[in-house]
């Protein structure tokens, strides 16, 4: 209150100045806001044309001053477009229409360790804020920027809110590694990228893309994939800001297979069986796809307080989210709090910021066989007895599901803390040091209880793990203008601790299941099994880079970073990754009578980056561990036996990455059509891959080498274009499009073992299997070089024969048991997606698409269920009845089917309440994702999961869900399942109290 | 005053030095593995270490090794039933002996690499420690002759193998021997280790190499030589066999399945068993769930779905006699719950669960042929297991020293010994002996069919016996579909693709 009272009685002390020597005159007010959202806007200059009275908005977006009763108000504000108004009856409501160009000339994008304006930029980086985002349901904050970001691609693996997503940045880059770009939240990077999901979608403010390597390179040993730079909100100097955005939605399963309905089931037994019949019918009636769902619902609420002086600003905040998964019994829990305060002293030299983060996730895991289950139960089973119990059956990977769901009892705790604080100290107006300091524990706890089900023993147990860093830097920067030049300089030096360790305890036969895991040891003592683990590694590096600017026309950038890690072999630690990027702003001097080109730059980089990903911290030494257990015939008992694991490489370095990039930057028509285009050829070497090696002479039969190589070529194209631009309607199209060309060059070169040289070779390396009854090794994708990764092989499906014995290549199996392959490709040709944003009034509607073209995928579902030799113990989809195929089922191409789309990922209404008495914003919406789909894939859903999920049941292995290794391959309901994925629907508001 | 100032930045300046120092070290701690250096420290860790050589063997009774050798002989087939067992065709591979480079066979050959690799490995070690042992040259014998097991097997299956027997070598430097080179070698190896050997046997030594293992070893070795060499070593095999029959050690065990019970450890009979426990070492042993119906987890309360997978033909089955005890190693007919009186029903096919000898072809979808085959619980299935048996699993016993002795005394004409040794064994199974008349060499290699049945050897058999003979008894046309390979190619396996990769210096073996 307070306060309020200081800045209303400032307010009209400055107000009184202004006035006085316009005594004679009106006084007008009014208010100024966003056209788009209706925030109030302030700062805002407001002048009487062709005088020098004027004044400015205040926080609220209100002004006041005293004017002729005629004439107009100039108002301008930065990335705003200028309007001229009229001046009409107090009070007067202004509204401005942002205008991206002139965002751009003031937008301040991340580049890592600092950040420049976005028109400085050398490097392919984009900037994509919050008022871009795909709004509604969201499982991980990463969906924001799906199909926003030409050569980002991110994929759902399906509906479960416990899966991790899949982000792949301009391809794949390494063979053994993990795919995803390096995360970094507010200077602070992720231990783990699986640790963004944590962050609360709602307290995002900003991405910033680091693309190409020159850009990527300031991040070393790190940045192969790229990096995302994510800023989150911050308080602002001010009154003290209430926001609120909540959301509920609901979710429903977005398509289904075509299976035999029970009467169809019943037909189709009856023809073809007929004295199963009586086996097969249970009496029920079930359609198990819809069994095991339901509609789930959801919530999401974020409260935040922010506010601050011209020397301090602070914003807390607390989220809450509960999403249920649309299988019953699944869904994810969380609840974060955060803290972010900024404050100053010494005459604003000294610049302190500390930064707290906590979330607390709970879910609760599905068990992913159940969907095996789910495909396989006859529908003419019941779900429940007459009595109210479950109706238990067991066969060949078959029981019933929702028993299953019921009984098993799986959670995962997840409790993420990041702590961080920084204090920099401006030596001169140029130079400023400062160190920084970050603190990391991530928890997770998992607690299983399979219940004795089908004759089966029941389990339980719990794991514990930890992965806890300590990391910090200290870092120089030196920013001078001369004359026309303008020079940045970054130096720095970081330090990296990363811990990891954890235990697991389970044990079996408990004849008190009510206990769950709260107590492993009553169980058959036999059987109790423990474990631990723990690993540590350090990183530490030196960071620098130049930056010059000659008239805001002639830019270039080096960095240099050198990084050094425990994790490599110990011959040679330490590595340079080096940069160096240019642009050129050639408007002004080339293009200065083109009237429609506002602005146009070009840029070029160069540059070198890492990754250790596939390392583990002790993956170089040779290692002595538990192979297994003996019998001791002197005791009778049954030590552990030890031997060596693995084969020491004390060589082993970093995959590292050349990347080149050139890109054109363009803003035209008076900022109507802004864009860019890139292109981009990198070349990774030293590629790490477990290579087959013979034993003996060597210790185990593979090896971790820098051996092979790999190239990534793309085009990407990103064009904005402001199609209608009046005051009351308005309508934007943004859209991109990325291509990107991934070979494997090679597989082969030297390594030196033991003092030895020795050529390690592959020719091809088979990673992804098709799955399912009598489908055992069967690799169908393979690493080969001159192909992209996961080339399919596959025996050409000719037809079948006159008795349905499937042909390939026009034999038979009984003729031929092992039919030769063709590769095929299933890479996509491009990926794409585009978005409308139509204002109207207070109403705005965005829709936004995506899409890939030209991908395959193998459906390994359809190979399983789609077959008449399931019949009658299992269903099997109508298509099996008139296929023709009377044979076992065989991995063909048959199977690989197209699986181009173009889906409509998020639609959102929503309405913008102006002169709200108490909310200086207020916004409702409705909003739906993943509305449709136009494909040709026969699966549930083009999109699969292309990277190992996190979740599933660690325990006791039912994590069947996905690795790199299953790259285009659907789920098979055998060995790897498939969470079928959503349609939603939300309702949200957000709003800015008074 | 200047002093203290200086006495300041000296101060800070060491410990900005002593704090860049450890801020610039990779420090490489490790906390749950252990580097190879830290290791065979103690007579503990000694022992440990010497283990991996047997828990080498675990895979191989019961594995890639034993299918390589069943299921390419007409003891077992796996045919494709519907839906199941098709896997890329390497099952019907093997039966047909159309096995390739890149299907399957690279199992067996990692499995016998891994302990010839494990052991080079530990007597690198062993011979470098400054402390020895007391004991050193009898763990480095057993240690040589369980390495002989596995290079005699990898020589059997593959035939031009490479041989390293030093853990030095240099990777890039291996090339293969010939079947005769491996011959010479394990030769000498036997003979000069076999000495070292412990010739206890009891409890101590159960499941450890001992002198009878060697010998045992020996005499395989010789019974084959006119494979491996073209000349034939029948007396020197019968000097083997005799050192282990006449130490008095060993002694037929009066009920045949008491070797291969769950509590199979107090066998006379077994020279050498891999054992196996359910808790323990569960890697050995999942008989039950290779040949069992997916129902027969009701008949012997198996805590899971067995795999419907391995069974007979009528070829096999009916080389019984219906009084031969070593039959009831094979169900036939309706198979029932543990009751005894429920019958199973096969709730896919939706039909009785009755096994048949007949396996008329090698796939075939009808909900029928789920049953086709008669399937072995020679190794009883274990209730309360779903895999994993505890059943030990036996690799030498001694009513195989008999039928070898029996073979290599009619190779040398001693026919009077030879059907003594046969018909200890006939008496034991509950059949007439035989006379003389009844002697012949297909009958004997029938009669170690009956009584080796599944145990492994059987690949083993039919090529040695072909080769002495003539016969085309492993390479000749079997039922189902099976036709005469045509030559002898078979007899060994391909060199597996991932192998040659690996190693540029190998060459296929002819015929593939």
């Amino acid at each position: 209150m307070h306060f309020k009272t200081l800045l209303k009685v400032s307010c009209f002390i400055l107000l009184c100045l202004f006035t006085m020597p316009a005594m004679a005159q009106n006084t007008v007010t009014g208010k100024v806001t966003d056209s788009k959202d209706g925030s109030p806007i302030p700062g805002v200059s407001i002048l009487v044309k062709g005088t020098s009275n004027g004044t400015v908005t205040d926080v609220n977006g209100n002004f006041k001053l005293s004017a002729p009763s005629s004439g107009a108000l100039v108002v301008t504000y930065i990335g705003y477009d200028r309007k001229e108004v009229p001046i009409g009856s107090s009070p007067m409501n202004i509204s401005l229409n942002a205008n991206a160009t002139q965002l751009n000339e003031v937008a301040v994008v991340s580049i890592g360790y600092g950040t420049t304006r976005k028109k400085d930029l050398t490097g392919a980086v984009e900037n994509i804020t919050s008022k871009s985002f795909n709004q509604g349901a969201i499982i991980n904050p990463i969906d924001q920027l799906a199909g926003k970001v030409a050569g980002l691609v991110i994929t759902q693996p399906g509906g479960d809110p416990n899966q991790t997503a899949s982000i792949r940045l301009r391809g794949q880059s390494s063979l053994s590694g993990g795919q995803s770009p390096l995360f970094v939240v507010d200077g602070v990077v992720l231990d783990d990228p699986r640790q963004f999901q944590d962050i609360p979608a709602d307290d995002i403010a900003s991405y910033d893309v680091l693309k190409d390597a020159s850009a990527a390179a300031i991040y070393g040993a790190r940045g192969i994939n790229g990096v995302i730079i994510v800023t989150t909100k911050k308080g602002a100097a001010g009154k003290t800001t209430i926001n609120y955005d909540g959301l509920a939605g609901e979710q429903t399963q977005s398509k289904y297979y075509d299976l035999l309905t029970p009467s169809e089931y019943r037909t189709t037994i009856q023809q073809l069986y007929p004295t199963a019949l009586t086996t097969v019918d249970k009496g029920g009636n079930t359609d198990w796809q819809k069994a095991i769902t339901r509609t789930a619902y959801s919530q999401r609420h974020t409260v935040s307080l922010s506010g601050g002086t011209n020397t301090s600003n602070f914003i807390a905040s607390a989220n809450y989210s509960n999403q249920q998964g649309i299988v019953l019994n699944t869904g994810k829990e969380q609840l974060g709090l955060r803290f972010s305060g900024e404050a100053k002293a010494i005459d604003d030299k000294l610049d302190i910021h500390a930064g707290l983060q906590n979330v607390s996730t709970t879910s609760k895991l599905v068990d992913y066989s159940i969907f095996s289950y789910m495909y396989n139960s006859p529908p003419t089973y019941p779900i429940r007895n007459a009595d109210g119990s479950f109706y238990s059956y067991s066969d060949f990977n078959l029981a019933n599901p929702v028993e299953h769901i019921d009984d098993d009892y799986a959670r995962q705790y997840d409790y993420l803390t990041l702590i961080n604080g920084s204090a920099d100290y401006s030596i001169t107006n140029a130079l400023k040091i400062g160190v920084l300091g970050v603190l990391t524990r991530d928890n997770t706890q998992t607690h299983v209880f399979l219940p004795s089900l089908e004759g089966s023993v029941n389990q339980a147990g719990d794991a514990q793990g930890n992965v806890n860093s300590y990391k910090g830097n200290i870092h120089i920067t030196y920013d001078k203008t001369f004359g026309k030049s303008t020079l940045n300089v970054f130096a720095g030096y970081e330090y990296n601790d990363y811990l990891t360790n954890n235990f697991v305890a389970k044990g079996q036969q408990y004849i008190t299941p009510q206990e769950l895991d709260n107590n492993l040891g009553a169980g058959n003592s036999l059987f109790n099994q423990i474990g631990s683990y723990a690993d540590e590694y350090n990183l530490i590096s030196y960071i620098g880079r130049v930056s010059y600017n000659y008239d805001n026309r002639l830019y270039l950038t080096g960095t240099m970073r050198n990084d050094g890690s425990s994790k490599v072999g110990v011959n040679d630690q330490r590595q340079w990754f080096p940069s160096l990027s240019a642009a050129y702003r050639f408007k002004k001097d080339l293009l200065a009578n083109v009237d429609w080109i506002d602005d146009m730059k070009i840029r070029a980089g160069y540059g070198v980056t890492g990754d250790e990903d596939a390392i583990n911290p002790y993956t170089t030494l040779g290692l002595i561990g538990v192979v297994g257990q003996y019998y001791d015939a002197s005791t009778g008992y049954y030590p552990s036996a030890y031997s060596t694991i693995q084969n020491e490489n004390p060589n082993l370095k970093w995959e590292t990455k050349q990347g080149r990039n050139v890109g054109l930057d363009f803003s035209l028509f008076n900022s109507r059509v802004t864009g860019e285009i890139n292109y981009f050829n990198d070349k990774t070497t030293n590629l790490l891959y477990s290579y087959g090696v013979p034993t003996p002479p060597f210790f185990t039969n593979t090896i971790l080498a820098n051996v092979g190589s790999m190239t990534n070529k793309g085009i990407e194209v990103a064009l904005n274009v402001q199609i209608v631009n009046k005051s009351k309607f308005r309508w934007n199209i943004s859209g991109q499009l990325s291509t990107v060309d991934t070979k494997i060059t090679s597989l082969n070169g030297t390594i030196f073992y033991a003092g030895k040289t020795y050529q390690l070779n592959s020719s091809q390396i088979p990673v992804g299997y098709a799955q399912g009854r009598g489908l055992s090794s069967n690799p169908i994708t393979f690493l080969k070089p001159g192909y992209s990764p996961y080339v399919f092989y596959l025996p050409h499906y000719t037809g079948t024969d006159a008795q349905g014995n499937q042909t390939f290549d026009g034999q038979t199996i009984t003729q031929n048991p092992t039919p030769a392959g063709h590769y095929i490709d299933p890479a996509p040709k491009f990926n794409y997606g585009f978005t409308n944003n139509l204002d109207y009034g207070n109403w705005s509607l965005n829709f936004a698409f995506r899409g890939v073209y030209g991908q395959k995928i193998f459906n390994n579902t359809l190979l399983d269920v789609e077959t008449v030799t399931r019949l009658p113990g299992n269903n099997v989809t109508k298509e099996a009845l008139t296929n023709g195929i009377k044979d076992a089922p065989v991995a063909s191409d048959l199977w690989l089917e197209g699986a181009s789309f173009l889906r409509l990922d998020n639609a959102t209404l929503s309405y913008s309440f102006k002169n709200v008495s108490f909310a200086n914003t207020l916004r409702v919406f409705v909003s739906g994702n993943n509305l449709f789909v136009i494909t040709k894939y026969r699966g549930l859903d083009p999109e699969v999961k292309t990277e190992n999920a996190a979740g599933g049941n660690i325990l006791f292995g039912q994590n069947l869900n996905g690795s790199n290794n299953s790259a285009y391959i659907d789920a098979n309901y055998g060995g790897q399942a498939y969470y079928p994925r959503v349609r939603a629907f939300s309702i949200g508001v957000n709003v800015s109290l008074k | 005053m200047k002093r203290k100032k200086l006495m300041i930045a000296v101060g800070t300046m060491i410990l900005t030095l002593g704090i860049v120092q450890s801020c610039t070290k990779l420090d490489k701690k490790v906390y749950s593995v252990v580097p190879t250096a830290d290791f065979y420290q103690t007579p503990d860790q000694i022992a440990a270490g010497v283990a991996p050589a047997y828990v080498a063997l675990q895979p191989i009774p019961d594995g890639n090794v034993m299918q390589m050798n069943e299921i390419t002989s007409d003891e077992i087939v796996v045919p494709t039933r519907g839906n199941d067992w098709y896997d890329g065709g390497q099952w019907q591979s093997l039966w047909l002996h159309k096995y390739k480079p890149d299907v399957f066979v690279d199992g067996g050959w990692s499995d016998l690499n891994n302990g010839i690799g494990k052991i080079n490995f530990t007597l690198n070690i062993l011979n470098s420690l400054t402390n020895k042992p007391a004991n050193i040259a009898n763990v480095v014998a057993e240690l040589k002759v369980l390495r002989a097991y596995f290079i005699f097997e990898f020589m059997d299956m593959f035939g031009n193998v490479p041989l390293v027997t030093d853990y030095n070598v240099d990777p890039s430097k291996v090339t293969q021997s010939t079947r005769a080179q491996v011959y010479a070698f394990l030769d000498t190896e036997l003979s000069t280790n076999i000495p070292l050997l412990t010739n206890t046997v009891d409890k101590t030594t159960y499941g450890r190499v001992t002198q009878y293992f060697g010998y045992m070893l020996q005499a395989k070795l010789y019974m084959n030589a006119q494979v491996y060499t073209g000349t034939a070593q029948w007396a020197k095999a019968i000097t083997a066999l005799n050192q282990v029959i006449s130490s008095g050690k060993y002694a037929l065990q009066p009920n045949y399945f008491d070797n291969f019970s769950v509590s199979n450890d107090g066998s006379t009979e077994n020279i050498f068993v891999v054992p196996a426990d359910k808790v323990h070492i569960t890697a050995t042993n999942s008989w039950e769930m290779q040949t069992l119906h997916y129902s027969n987890n009701l008949t012997y309360g198996l805590t899971g779905q067995p795999w419907n997978g391995f069974c007979s033909t009528a070829d096999v089955y009916n080389k019984y006699d219906a009084s031969d005890v070593r039959r009831t190693q094979f169900l036939i007919g309706q198979q029932y719950a543990a009751d005894g009186v429920t019958p199973l029903t096969d709730p896919q096919a939706n039909l009785p669960v009755i096994f048949t000898p007949i396996v008329s072809t090698i796939s075939d979808p009808s909900g029928a042929f789920r049953m086709a085959g008669v399937r072995n619980i020679k190794y009883h299935p274990e209730a309360g297991t779903a895999g994993g048996q505890s059943n030990d699993m036996v690799i030498f016993r001694l009513a195989d020293a008999y039928l070898m002795l029996a073979e290599a005394s009619m190779h040398t004409g001693d026919n009077a010994t030879a059907l003594a040794m046969v018909n200890k064994v006939r008496e034991r199974a509950g059949v007439a002996d035989w006379t003389m008349a009844d002697l012949t060499m297909p009958s004997l290699l029938d009669e170690r069919s009956r009584e080796l049945m599944w145990e492994g050897w059987r690949r083993n058999d039919l090529i040695r016996f072909e080769v002495a003979t003539g016969t085309h008894y492993f390479s000749g046309p079997r039922t189902p579909a099976k036709t005469d390979d045509g030559d002898q190619h078979a007899f060994i396996f391909p060199i597996p693709a991932p192998e040659l990769l690996t190693n540029p210096n190998l060459h296929q073996n002819p015929g593939y």
